[in-house]
């Protein structure tokens, strides 16, 4: 009989800093493996957009004991699936496989985290096959880029929050090896990476796998990591983007939230007020403006960058109401709707039982992460990148369903008193 | 660092998947698994759509909203209420040639998510506005959906593989979405939501008892709902394998290209050797189509082949998306592979790589409760077995290179396969016609 699945952790660190947590779990035949470096697309050198991102195709071009393409050989000849992305302020390499692949797994990580081999023509492949990646999802695709390139371009000054982490074509061309070289050196040290493993594997033997391949990578200094302070809005920000794909008008409007880092607390209640928000067809944006006034397609509230990635995030950090509509509304008109909604929830606050189902989906929805191994180790070395605390994925359910209603209307008073940014979606090509 | 590579240990058995299948009544088949992993259960009712309400898409559309939209107890709101208090899920979804019901709960709210099942199934109201407001937005999502090239693609693809054949309808065009009446709904929602030839697929922490004798005792009204027949599907026509299509799309900065054809079904003796033909092909990353056209050309992000299995048959695609410059030089490649694997097969080493990689990954349409019961669901609908997830990994370990060359000979020769490129005529037309004959077609003609 398997055993239930438990949140308990081990963790340790080796000598050179590279942070590892484990996640035992017996009642899995699979173990993921996961290696997150603290780095995104905030920490891209100036006139390189795109180029963490790119970096990250480089880890796939092979290392000193594996070559171009055997990495991926390697996970798939062991049963196993592997990926990798790249966030606003950390980059994720990851795979699961059978149990009996987890050395290969860490053997092959160690490697490419040891001695990563660029070459100018692996650079310049990988150039073209990210040029054709965003040629997918933004050029070529109605409402391409909208809202996770554009809004903050808009809502924000500095280089680091508001630039493009997909990158221009003409930079990614300038992407030399000696930039990554660079790069490797500064980013990809052991002491700016966590190493978490989940699923059917044993602490000690993680810990002997670790110090055997990962061991002998030399200590670097840990690079500084932000911060990236912006200043409030001290007025409304306003853009429209003319999209000849888009069949539909849309909008997207940005507010700032509290740090996740340094003021958690009051970050999850933001988070609650997202699912109060637009959680489910009972929540109040989507049964006042979806189901009773009947005026909008769709409309959203999430927090970070994609959506579910504030937790992963450092300061500042935007919650979105994204809403799709076909145009019988105006912008101004929706919104009006969106401010006397967050009006009234700051003013009576929410029911008992609208948070009951805010902490009930976030805990089964809790439970369901625990169930994969691949997004568990993901997780558990993101959030120990960032928060260092990794401890915080078993804790957060907990800490969601102990917000207090006052918190939640606070939070919905803020929104209203903030300078917000808005860009819409016209359809149809510019004038 | 120069520590030899590790040697990859094999797992001694695959844990075995004990599936529990009973009759519940009214011809309701039910699979149940026992996963106490987690404190969840996953629910899917699955109902085979028949080929007339294929070729009416837009109401099996607006039903996988509408049927939520009221019922004799509750409002729409007040439903939507009921399931998050279980930490819950309810939805349904028409994909295909099948319409699913699915919820999910915390397992000891399995009988209140039931009931909440029952109650939708039994007494769905579509009150007539809400009707109204479900069917505008499901027209406006489909102006969203038919305006992104893969849609276009899937269905020039579709027109190929079937024809006239209910697999071959388009997708459901806005004006009809907003033509869609309750009436209809309620027509559709008896003909088609009824036990005979449905399957109920359970996967959570509870016993198979326990899950089977509650829903008979929960379902006991619906499972009463008089028997009636199902119609097959007509069998699949023979693929227009005929020139080229091109769909044109102005302002395309890709071309998405799809090269397809029949496949055999899971239950046929080729399947588990076509299995490994897809995966050497394009199925993994370290395939040759990925390895042509990404690593060595830089020609597309993610090229691929799958297979798709439905219930009248099966049928593989192979598809990349490449700029508008290289659409001509990408399918030359692509064609390249294709032809050379048809005719000089696999090698020991290829084989050996995509046996370990198909029975490995097959794990994890296990592994979760969710994924557990959606590959369920999916063997369920399509009648396949569930002894299936052990006779599967079994079949592969014993594939011999004979019959995966076998296999690609009969299924992947260019002569079997049809072409559909969608993408810029202005720009691409030029090129593909000095390799081919090319029709040219519009996409809302």
């Amino acid at each position: 009989m398997p055993r239930q699945k438990s949140a308990a952790l081990e963790r340790f660190a080796l000598s050179n800093g590279l942070r590892v947590v484990v996640a035992p779990d017996a009642s899995s035949q699979l173990v993921g493996v996961a290696v997150v470096y603290d780095v995104g697309w905030r920490s891209e050198p100036a006139g390189r957009t795109g180029f963490a991102h790119l970096f990250e195709h480089m880890m796939f071009q092979g290392s000193a004991n594996v070559a171009k393409v055997e990495h991926m050989a390697l996970v798939e000849g062991a049963g196993g699936v592997f990926n990798g992305y790249t966030r606003a302020d950390i980059t994720a390499y990851f795979q699961a496989l059978p149990a009996g692949g987890l050395e290969l797994a860490l053997w092959l990580e160690a490697d490419r985290m040891g001695s990563l081999a660029i070459t100018e023509e692996n650079l310049a492949n990988q150039v073209a096959v990210v040029k054709e990646e965003i040629n997918v999802n933004v050029f070529n695709q109605p409402y391409g880029g909208f809202p996770w390139i554009v809004l903050p371009e808009t809502a924000f000054d500095s280089y680091p929050n508001s630039h493009n982490g997909y990158g221009a074509f003409e930079e990614l061309e300038r992407a030399s090896v000696a930039d990554a070289a660079s790069f490797y050196e500064t980013y990809y040290a052991p002491s700016n990476a966590v190493l978490a493993v989940a699923g059917a594997c044993d602490p000690a033997e993680v810990a002997a796998y670790a110090e055997r391949f990962f061991g002998p990578i030399p200590l670097r200094p840990v690079p500084a990591h932000g911060p990236w302070p912006e200043p409030p809005l001290s007025r409304p920000r306003h853009r429209l983007l003319h999209d000849g794909r888009a069949p539909q008008p849309a909008f997207v409007a940005g507010y700032r939230s509290p740090d996740p880092v340094n003021r958690l607390q009051d970050h999850l209640a933001y988070t609650v007020l997202a699912g109060v928000l637009a959680g489910s067809d009972a929540s109040r944006l989507r049964r006042r403006l979806v189901h009773e006034e009947r005026i909008v397609t769709d409309v959203s509230c999430e927090l970070g960058i994609f959506g579910v990635d504030n937790f992963i995030m450092r300061d500042p950090v935007l919650l979105q109401v994204l809403v799709m509509h076909p145009g019988a509304s105006s912008t101004e008109q929706i919104l009006a709707l969106v401010d006397a909604e967050l009006e009234r929830l700051a003013d009576e606050g929410p029911t008992r039982d609208e948070l009951e189902r805010v902490a009930a989906a976030y805990s089964s929805g809790y439970w369901r992460s625990l169930d994969a191994v691949m997004e568990r180790s993901i997780t558990l070395a993101s959030l120990e990148v960032v928060h260092g605390r990794a401890e915080l994925l078993a804790e957060l359910p907990g800490r969601i369903a102990a917000v207090a209603p006052e918190a939640v209307a606070a939070a919905a008073g803020e929104l209203t008193g903030q300078q917000r940014t808005v860009v819409e979606v016209v359809p149809g090509a510019a004038q | 660092m120069s520590l030899p590579r590790p040697e990859v240990t094999p797992l001694k058995a695959l844990r075995k998947v004990r599936v529990d299948e009973r009759e519940l009544g009214g011809g309701l088949r039910s699979l149940v698994v026992k996963r106490s992993e987690v404190p969840l259960v996953e629910v899917r009712l699955v109902f085979p759509l028949s080929g007339r309400q294929m070729l009416r898409p837009a109401v099996p559309l607006v039903s996988s909203e509408a049927i939520l939209a009221g019922t004799a107890r509750h409002d729409r709101i007040s439903l939507a209420e009921a399931v998050g208090r279980l930490g819950g899920t309810l939805g349904a979804s028409a994909a295909g040639d099948t319409f699913v019901l699915y919820g999910s709960a915390f397992s000891q709210r399995y009988r209140q998510l039931l009931e909440l099942m029952a109650e939708v199934l039994c007494t769905a109201a579509y009150p007539a506005e809400e009707v109204a407001a479900d069917r505008a937005r499901s027209a406006d999502e489909m102006t969203i959906v038919l305006s992104r090239p893969e849609t276009l693609a899937a269905e020039a693809v579709g027109r190929r593989l079937y024809g006239s054949h209910p697999y071959g309808a388009p997708l459901p065009r806005p004006e009809a979405v907003a033509a869609v009446t309750a009436a209809r709904l309620k027509r559709f929602h008896s003909s088609l939501l009824h036990p005979s030839g449905a399957h109920l697929v359970v996967v959570g922490d509870l016993t198979a008892a326990r899950a089977t004798g509650l829903a008979s005792e929960v379902l006991g009204e619906w499972l009463e709902t008089p028997p009636a027949s199902r119609s097959a599907l007509p069998s699949l026509p023979a693929v227009a394998t005929g020139p080229l299509e091109l769909v044109d799309r102005p302002g395309s900065v890709q071309s998405n290209i799809r090269i397809a054809g029949p496949m055999p079904s899971r239950l046929e003796p080729e399947w588990p050797a076509v299995a490994a033909v897809n995966a050497v092909l394009g199925g993994m990353f370290s395939s040759r189509i990925v390895e042509n056209l990404r690593e060595r050309n830089g020609y597309t992000y993610s090229p691929y082949s799958s297979v798709r299995h439905m219930r009248a048959g099966s049928s593989g695609s192979i598809g990349a998306d490449v700029s508008n410059e290289v659409t001509a030089a990408a399918l030359v490649e692509l064609r390249y592979e294709i032809a050379r694997l048809a005719t000089a097969g696999v090698s020991e080493e290829e084989l050996q790589a995509a046996r370990k990689y198909l029975i490995g990954t097959f794990l994890f349409q296990t592994a979760t409760q969710a994924s557990l019961a959606s590959t369920l669901a999916a063997l369920a609908a399509t009648g396949v077995d569930p002894g299936y997830l052990s006779g599967h990994p079994a079949r592969l370990a014993r594939l011999e290179k004979s019959e995966v060359d076998a296999a690609a000979r009969r299924y992947f020769s260019p002569s079997r396969l049809a072409t559909v490129v969608v993408g810029e005529a202005e720009a691409v037309a030029g090129q593909l016609g000095e390799l081919e004959q090319i029709e040219l077609s519009r996409p809302f003609a």
